[in-house]
C-alpha cells in the first residue's frame, strides 16, 4: 500500500475514534436522561441537547416513550456502526483483506446503516403525523436527519459486502488450487 | 469431495518422502500436503505433469473418482 493510502487509512481510523467517542457521550446521556426522566418527570423539560418533550409526556405518555425509544435506538445503533467500523479498521491486514472476517464486519456495517436509515424514516413519519397535535418541538428532526441517506449509504455497503464475500470465495478457490 | 487423491499411496510405491517429491516438482511443502489431504480445490495441468513426471505414473493413478 503506498504512503498517502497509509496515511489516509489512519487518518479516517482516528476520526472514526473521535466520532464513535461522540456518540457513545450521545447515547450515553440519552440513556441516563431517559432513566432520570422516569423517577423525575420534570427532567424531561431539559433532555439532552435542550430537547423538551414535557409537553408531549403530559399530553400522550405513549407519544413520549415511543418517540424517546426511537432517539435512544438510533443513538445506540450510530454507536454500534461506528464500532464496527473501528474493529473492521483495526483487525484488518491490508496486504491480505480478503478474509470472512472483514465480509462479516462489511456485512455488519450495512445492517447497522440500514437499520438506522429505516428507523429514522419511520421516526420522521410518525413525528409528521403527530404534529398536528401540537405537543410535537421543533428541534426533534435533528435525531433523524438524512435518513434516505443512510439507506442509500446502507444500500451500497451491502452490494461492497456481496461483492467482497465472491472475492473471498475466489480467493480461497485460488488458494486451494495447486 | 467425489475426487480422491492418492498420492500418498504412489509415494508409498516409488518410496519417496513428501520432502523429496516437493524438491523435485518444485512445489511448496504446503501445496502439496494440501493435495495430499485431499482439501485442494483444484489442480493445475502444470502440476499434474510435474508430478506424473517424477512419480513415473499416469494421472488415474493418482486421481480417483468415488461417488458421493
Amino acid at each position: 500500500m503506498s504512503k498517502t493510502d497509509n496515511f489516509v487509512f489512519w487518518g479516517l481510523y482516528s476520526v472514526a475514534w473521535l466520532i464513535f467517542v461522540g456518540l457513545s457521550i450521545e447515547a450515553g446521556g440519552l440513556l441516563v436522561n431517559f432513566f432520570f426522566s422516569l423517577y423525575n418527570p420534570e427532567f424531561i423539560q431539559n433532555l439532552y441537547q435542550k430537547l423538551d418533550l414535557i409537553d408531549m409526556y403530559q399530553n400522550s405518555k405513549l407519544a413520549f416513550f415511543g418517540i424517546y425509544s426511537f432517539i435512544l435506538i438510533i443513538a445506540v445503533l450510530k454507536a454500534g456502526l461506528f464500532y464496527a467500523v473501528i474493529k473492521l479498521m483495526h483487525k484488518m491486514d491490508l496486504s491480505k483483506p480478503f478474509n470472512t472476517f472483514v465480509a462479516k464486519q462489511i456485512l455488519q456495517i450495512s445492517y447497522y446503516t440500514l437499520s438506522i436509515g429505516f428507523l429514522s424514516y419511520i421516526a420522521r413519519q410518525i413525528v409528521k403525523s403527530l404534529h398536528h397535535h401540537g405537543f410535537v418541538p421543533n428541534n426533534l428532526n435533528q435525531f433523524w436527519a438524512d435518513s434516505q441517506a443512510f439507506i442509500l449509504m446502507g444500500g451500497v455497503v451491502y452490494i461492497i459486502a456481496i461483492i467482497f464475500k465472491k472475492g473471498i470465495a475466489l480467493q480461497t478457490e485460488n488458494d486451494l488450487t495447486v | 469431495m467425489a475426487i480422491v487423491v492418492n498420492l500418498d499411496v504412489m509415494m508409498a510405491k516409488r518410496k519417496m518422502s513428501l520432502n523429496e517429491l516437493s524438491e523435485k516438482v518444485d512445489i511448496t511443502l504446503a501445496n502439496l500436503s494440501i493435495l495430499k489431504t485431499g482439501k485442494a480445490r483444484a489442480v493445475r495441468f502444470s502440476t499434474l505433469e510435474a508430478i506424473c513426471k517424477v512419480l513415473e505414473c499416469q494421472p488415474g493413478d493418482i486421481l480417483e473418482y468415488v461417488a458421493d
